[in-house]
């Protein structure tokens, strides 16, 4: 089977580069014949890749421990749930899966676009192909999963060999949101390459109207979409397992994962002043090419262990091949773009100050300001050590002291952005759309005075998620409201008709709501509170208005790993809350040591407590605890995120519309070249 | 087994992916369709105006923005449609006129060439539809293009 996988990788590199250069000779020369061959190449090296993945995921499932890969990082007690996920914990199995997402990316592109985009397509199977020559290399020569375990004899000579039991499986993996979690990521940096092969494309054939916006506007929204469960899901992971009561380190990781979802949250907000205005198009290239090569970098960071994290992979050597394809993405495009700048002038100037367009703008900019103060911090160490020969790295104060400004004005342009009308918004249009909003935030604001919030940071943050939802709430009342004095609706029906009129705009404000309840969720670090303790049976703690009293301590194993466990019953204003049972774990195959969290949870706040370790001379249990409010609306915002992500995708009545117009002109164009609609 | 499996698919899917450029398919055209016209750009943003237009009545309606400004903006939207609508027909004029000349060019070369705006005659109203469409601009119904005189 291994050497299935080996023959399955290099067919694929074989259709790769066929495709690619195919791909680009059908766009020089405009051929179909050339561009289909191409596209049936793009399939084909789907067909190779999903062939070696299903071949890996056999040699896991089956325990083969002659395959390095599957002996470094499985073993036969992990549990069948968590063997699947082995794929993509290490650097070589994670290698092909970000190759087989690329792949069925490209295979969605061919056939979403089998009709359309027609001039563009071979240009764009040529960059995605590109891509993929370049990772199914990486996979074959560098990394390859599929490397056979042997041992040298005597003589010098290899004998194949296979280990009786495997290393097994990172035991901070072994956690079910680990599960789900790298594949978001992935699925949200590979797709970065679909919008930045359009982008490529369109400048290629020089066709720089909004056709190749509009085609990859959802082509956007779907890898982002991801992107942003991916960083969520993380946060959770390391929330629940990592043990130090916090969900976000700004680890290097984190923050290559954050990079492009604010570079593709600036996109998504430009896109719309390019389609209604025709502005903006050489700063929207511009986002699709950081796009990518943030995306890229994300992958690097991550794979590279350039830098320390707590996903840093051991020191690896495939940095400088992504040292180099970086610098090629960058050669290319920029130079193309700079190239094709003539085609690029804007069609509209911005006509005030106080509008739509310079709202977006002004977010644009901010969103890239984040972007350079988190790509700083993030690069800092290898800059440090390039400079001066000592790696410095910056910690969150540095990351805080920039983006808790940056945040709380991004915060506001979600509440102001929706306010302001396109071109030009007069003072009295601000006074009747702003008034509402500012007298539900200064009321809140008021109240948190009277309350004992003085600090200025979550103050702040606390009225402007009131000023946004109130701006958003206004916008879907005042729309629902149109609607039943236009049409007799009831509200219900109302907003319902209202939102799926423009799922665009009314999933966004979904989106925006997302965002509020993300910040109610950060703005509860502020108020955090943790306490430690050495405990034995019967010990009590106190913690602000909890007590926990520990009812044993116990120890134990299973076939995965050993455990000793501390049982705390735990109390609130004399309410029984039940029992938590922190462990501690040692896996037996990797000899690791893990927490395992112990968590009851309300939307109010979180009780977490951890069972550190034990006390050598007391040999009492260190319990720490933590009350975090508000942790539970980081989760609930992440879904409502990926849940107005999802209504903003559903196509609405104008799209609709477009798409028909579209439909028409290509039967009609396919009606004068002599072939019957519909026919490929 | 596993190896000779592996073998056969590659190949098979190498024939699949050259088998484009080996068929001789005399039905579809040599080189790719244009994916933007200018007329169905024109055509495009027009409906794009329009939906800023109903936006903006609906905005207006929500009390979400002033007269002043309801007034200024639906102004310049209509100019903006207008302007669109006018080159979408100066654009489909031309192409008539394009259609024209063309002809008359075959028809003193002395070759036979088959006019454009005859292909797309309504069979039931008899309007000449000067543009590839698939249903009447008169009376909507579909239209079966001619492919000979």
């Amino acid at each position: 089977m291994n050497q299935f996988g080996s023959v399955g990788l290099i067919a694929a590199l074989a259709f790769a580069v066929y495709g690619a250069v195919a791909g680009a000779l059908g766009g020089k020369f405009r051929s179909v014949k050339i561009t289909r061959s191409a596209e049936r190449a793009a399939l084909a090296f789907g067909v190779m890749i999903t062939l070696a993945v299903l071949a890996l995921e056999y040699l896991i499932l089956s325990d083969d421990f002659h395959n390095g890969y599957v002996a470094a990082h499985s073993n036969r007690a992990l549990p069948l749930y968590y063997k699947v996920p082995v794929l993509w914990s290490g650097q070589e199995g994670s290698l092909l899966f970000w190759t087989w997402l690329l792949a069925l990316y490209g295979a969605g592109v061919v056939w979403m676009n089998r009709r359309t985009n027609r001039q563009l397509m071979p240009y764009v199977v040529s960059i995605l192909m590109g891509t993929g020559v370049f990772f199914s290399w990486l996979v074959l020569r560098v990394a390859n999963p599929f490397t056979e375990l042997a041992l040298e004899g005597p003589n010098g000579a290899l004998a194949a060999f296979t280990a009786p039991d495997g290393n097994g499986l990172n035991p901070s993996l072994q956690y079910p949101s680990m599960v789900i979690h790298p594949p978001m990521l992935y699925l949200g940096y590979v797709g970065m390459v679909v919008p930045f092969a359009f982008a490529m494309a369109a400048l290629l054939t020089k066709q720089l109207g909004d056709n190749w916006i509009r085609t990859t506007r959802r082509w956007t929204m779907v890898p982002w979409m991801f992107l942003g469960a991916g960083i969520v899901l993380g946060g959770n992971w390391a929330y629940e397992v990592l043990g130090w009561g916090g969900y976000w380190a700004w680890d290097p990781v984190e923050n290559a994962s954050l990079l492009p979802w604010l570079a593709g949250t600036a996109f998504l907000h430009s896109v719309m002043i390019q389609e209604k205005r025709g502005m903006l198009k050489v700063w929207n290239i511009v986002l699709v090419i950081s796009l990518f090569f943030l995306s890229i970098f994300g992958t690097f960071l991550t794979r590279s262990g350039i830098v320390s994290s707590i996903h840093a992979f051991a020191q690896s050597d495939i940095g400088p091949y992504f040292a180099v394809f970086l610098g090629i993405i960058l050669t290319f495009s920029l130079t193309l773009l700079f190239l094709r700048l003539e085609y690029l002038k804007s069609e509209n100037r911005l006509d005030s100050v106080v509008s739509r367009e310079s709202g977006f703008l002004f977010n644009n900019w901010v969103l890239l300001a984040a972007v350079f103060a988190v790509l700083w911090g993030t690069i800092f160490p290898i800059v440090s050590k390039a400079v001066e020969n000592s790696t410095v790295t910056v910690g969150p104060p540095f990351f805080n002291r920039f983006m808790i400004p940056i945040g709380l004005i991004l915060l506001f342009l979600t509440g102001a952005g929706p306010l302001l009308a396109w071109r030009k918004t007069s003072f009295r249009s601000i006074r009747r759309s702003f008034t509402a909003p500012l007298i539900l935030a200064g009321t809140t604001g008021l109240i948190l005075l009277v309350k004992g919030v003085r600090d200025l940071y979550p103050w702040m943050t606390i009225f402007l998620c009131a000023f946004v939802a109130g701006s958003i709430g206004q916008e879907f009342y005042k729309g629902a409201r149109t609607r039943q004095r236009a049409f007799g609706e009831n509200f219900l029906q109302a907003m319902y008709n209202l939102t799926l009129r423009n799922t665009r705009r009314y999933g966004g404000y979904v989106i925006h709501i997302g965002v509020v309840l993300l910040f109610v969720g950060f703005v509860g670090q502020a108020f955090r509170t943790e306490a430690r303790a050495t405990m034995e049976e019967g010990d009590l703690l106190r913690v602000k208005d909890y007590v926990l009293r520990c009812t044993s301590l116990s120890a134990g194993e299973n076939a995965n790993y050993e455990y000793v466990r501390a049982a705390l019953a735990v109390v609130k204003g004399g309410y029984a809350l039940g029992t938590l049972e922190p462990e501690r774990r040692l896996f037996k195959a990797s000899q690791e040591m893990l927490s395992h969290v112990a968590l009851h949870s309300t939307l109010a706040e979180d009780l977490y407590v951890v069972l550190a370790g034990q006390d050598q001379q007391t040999n009492k249990a260190i319990i720490q605890v933590f009350i975090n409010p508000l942790v539970a609306w980081v989760w609930i915002g992440g879904a409502v995120l990926f849940l107005g992500t999802l209504l903003a995708l559903v196509p609405s009545r104008v799209e609709r519309e477009l798409a028909h117009l579209r439909q028409q002109q290509e039967e009609a164009a396919e009606v004068i070249d002599g072939r019957s609609p519909g026919e490929n | 087994m596993p190896l000779v499996v592996v073998f056969a698919i590659a190949g098979g899917l190498a024939v699949f992916v050259v088998f484009p450029l080996l068929s001789a398919d005399s039905g579809a055209k040599e080189t790719l369709p244009v994916d933007v016209t200018p007329l169905s750009d024109l055509r495009r943003r027009r409906l794009v105006a329009y939906e800023n237009l109903q936006d903006l009545e609906f905005e207006y309606q929500a009390k979400k923005i002033a007269l002043e400004d309801y007034e200024r903006l639906r102004q310049n939207y209509r100019r903006e449609a207008a302007q669109l609508m006018a080159a979408a027909q100066d654009l489909e004029h031309t192409a008539v006129e394009d259609n024209f000349i063309e002809d008359e060019v075959a028809r003193r070369r002395g070759r036979r060439r088959l006019p454009a705006v005859e292909s797309y005659v309504c069979a039931q109203c008899g309007f000449e539809n000067p543009l590839p469409v698939k249903f009447c601009g008169e009376c909507g119904s579909r239209i079966t293009p001619r492919t000979g005189r």
